[in-house]
């Protein structure tokens, strides 16, 4: 049994706050990503974790264990740092068999110990170099080599592929996932690359300034974002947002501009008692159509601004009344800058935010 | 053009750095070889005129009377282990105290950093009776621990300065990993900050060294007696009531700066990079 669980936890410097008294369950073995923008204390909450930064308030235990107090190397936890942090003067072997040798184990088992994770990372012949002799690639695996070798409760990993390059990232992606499936450690990892967290994480946690904004899977944070902080956050590019009201029996979204969406009957009810209000509409870019067609779609017309293909698909800006969205089409999709185009909008997809507060106004089918 | 104007600059700044380079080596081994070459003459040889700079008639005379007229086998032990024991006295503390000054947050860090650097300003002779007064309360006088504690002392300041600057450059994410993979706090210094930072703590240990090795002052107020005397003191003992056998002398003197020498040449490459690599941020 390995959960991370995290009850009111607060952490302040001084007088100034940083970490709001965050609730979290991590259960054993589940990979639980943090994401949030640069400053929104995803890495102090890890540090946390780990012991290298102390709590001002609340508790965290792991594996069953109140480790408010326990300095890191009694948490056994083993964490995998941005810049690698291998020690430069002892060999991989050194690197990964420190850990063990600070515990006192037999020189036998280190020797195997060591040896099973280099293979499992296919470092094994690149034991006897020096963490300088190696590319950036091979020393990530170090790293992880030294984490794994330990065998601990959890892993955390603060943004462990951030100093890599596209290709290699992609490829460490995979090599992280495998290497979760088959040890299935309770694994705590920070990053604010999306791809990561969509690919990686059983558990997406979103935070913001200190607080957590939403707990969900990835399907859930994408498909059902608690705040309009979550849906912009997610997604590249991220969801459009454009500020609407209702009709009066909640049977159409009105744009600024006089630009009027019908809801679908399903979403009706729901819309019928937000008449009148100002909210934010939202839509991701891939349920905005370059051709209206299909039930449930509302045509708009749009003007092109402009277009990047990306191979894979293309993205559209386009302005709608007096607002300007993007749109995310086929790459064969009739888009010419300059021009006008029918553009549809999957309305069984859209999403509404208050104003005031951000959070999301739904009904649990939606 | 722009090229070439550039070009006569570094020229120009090349020849100015070799010309002041030349300089200061000058300054510094003119006195050296002049001490060696007279450890080779003749008293004789050095009174004549005009006067010789490479000795005529070389004699290894009077390094035999430096071993004959004086223990200086004695000095030289003492030496040994009073600068030794200092060094590491101080090498110990002030790597202790650089690690706190860069990696713990303690409040008026730049204040704790002036008064080191003030401290090791302080005249030695303004120190001198309280540390007699002291050494004789111990009893501690001709004993060894009169001067360790001392040259520790006084080379802590600046050993703490030269480690601080080496340490700060020292990712905190290693010693993170170190706690993590179970080391306490000062685990971490010893098996990762010491180790990577080397160069610093090798030169700070040769200035302690070298620091201990050459003071006068308080080794001859606070060791009177022959069998405690270190070297500086003990090669004072070579002057006669009217004659001053600077032959003589100078072959102690070689003999006194042989193991310095061979110090700094076994750690040379270490202390080269450690004088460099800790004021420049690569």
């Amino acid at each position: 049994m390995s959960e991370i669980v995290l009850k009111n936890v607060v952490k302040a410097y001084g007088t100034t706050p940083v970490i709001h008294g965050v609730d979290l369950h991590i259960a054993s073995g589940e990979f639980c990503v943090f994401v949030g923008p640069s400053g929104c204390g995803k890495s102090t909450l890890l540090r946390m974790i780990a012991g290298l930064e102390g709590i001002s308030d609340g508790e965290i235990s792991i594996g069953g264990t109140l480790v408010n107090d326990l300095p890191p190397r009694e948490r056994d936890i083993a964490m995998v740092f941005q810049d690698y942090a291998l020690y430069p003067h002892k060999t991989v072997f050194e690197n990964m068999a420190f850990g063990l040798r600070l515990r006192k184990r037999p020189s036998a088992e280190i020797e195997s110990r060591v040896r099973e994770a280099a293979q499992i990372l296919q470092i094994d012949h690149l034991l006897e170099r020096r963490p300088g002799q190696l590319s950036g690639g091979q020393r990530q695996r170090v790293a992880m080599g030294r984490a794994i070798v330990r065998n601990p409760k959890a892993f955390l990993f603060d943004e462990p592929l951030s100093n890599l390059d596209a290709q290699l990232r992609s490829e460490m992606r995979v090599e992280i996932n495998k290497l979760h499936k088959r040890l299935r450690n309770t694994v705590v990892y920070v990053t604010h690359d999306q791809v990561e967290a969509m690919t990686l994480a059983d558990k997406i946690v979103v935070l913001s300034a200190g607080r957590i904004v939403q707990v969900g899977t990835p399907d859930e944070i994408y498909n059902r974002p608690a705040a309009k902080f979550v849906a912009g956050f997610t997604g590249s590019p991220p969801m459009n947002f454009l500020p609407c009201s209702i009709d009066a029996d909640g049977a159409a979204i009105l744009l600024d501009g006089g630009i009027r969406l019908p809801v679908p009957q399903a979403r009706r009810a729901v819309c019928s008692k937000l008449a009148g209000r100002r909210l934010d509409f939202g839509i991701r870019p891939e349920h905005i159509l370059a051709e209206a067609v299909g039930s449930d779609v509302a045509t708009v017309p749009a003007h092109v601004q402009l277009v990047e293909p990306l191979g894979s698909d293309t993205l559209g800006l386009l302005r709608i009344g007096t607002g300007e969205i993007t749109g995310r089409f086929a790459p064969e999709a009739p888009l010419s800058a300059g021009a006008t185009i029918q553009a549809g909008f999957a309305m069984n997809k859209f999403h509404l935010f208050a104003p005031d507060t951000g959070d999301a106004i739904r009904d649990p089918g939606w | 053009m722009a090229g070439a104007t550039d070009m006569k600059l570094g020229l120009g700044r090349k020849k100015t750095v070799w010309i002041a380079a030349a300089i200061v080596a000058a300054n510094g081994f003119f006195p050296a070889l002049w001490i060696l070459f007279t450890s080779f003459k003749t008293e004789s040889e050095l009174l004549r005129h005009p006067i010789t700079i490479v000795p005529h008639d070389p004699t290894l005379m009077n390094f035999v009377r430096v071993f004959v007229d004086q223990p200086i086998l004695l000095f030289l032990g003492n030496s040994l282990v009073v600068a030794g024991l200092s060094t590491a006295l101080c090498i110990f503390v002030s790597a202790l105290a650089a690690y706190a000054i860069v990696r713990l947050r303690i409040p008026g860090r730049n204040v704790v950093l002036s008064v080191l650097l003030a401290v090791s300003m302080f005249p030695l002779i303004s120190l001198m009776v309280p540390l007699f007064q002291t050494m004789r309360t111990l009893g501690w006088l001709n004993t060894y621990p009169a001067l360790v504690f001392p040259y520790a002392v006084l080379s802590m300041p600046v050993c703490t300065l030269v480690m601080a600057s080496f340490f700060q450059d020292i990712p905190g994410d290693l010693e993170n990993a170190a706690m993590i993979d179970g080391c306490t706090r000062l685990g971490a210094l010893w098996h990762v900050v010491v180790p990577l930072a080397a160069p610093g703590v090798f030169t700070a240990a040769i200035l302690a060294f070298v620091n201990a090795w050459d003071e006068f002052l308080l080794a001859l107020t606070l060791s009177s007696r022959v069998t405690s005397r270190t070297l500086p003191v003990g090669i004072t003992l070579y002057q006669g009531e009217f004659a001053f056998p600077w032959p003589i002398i100078s072959a102690a003197l070689i003999v006194a700066i042989v193991p310095v020498c061979a110090l700094i040449a076994i750690f040379q490459e270490r202390v080269v990079s450690g004088l460099t690599a800790g004021g420049v941020k690569g």
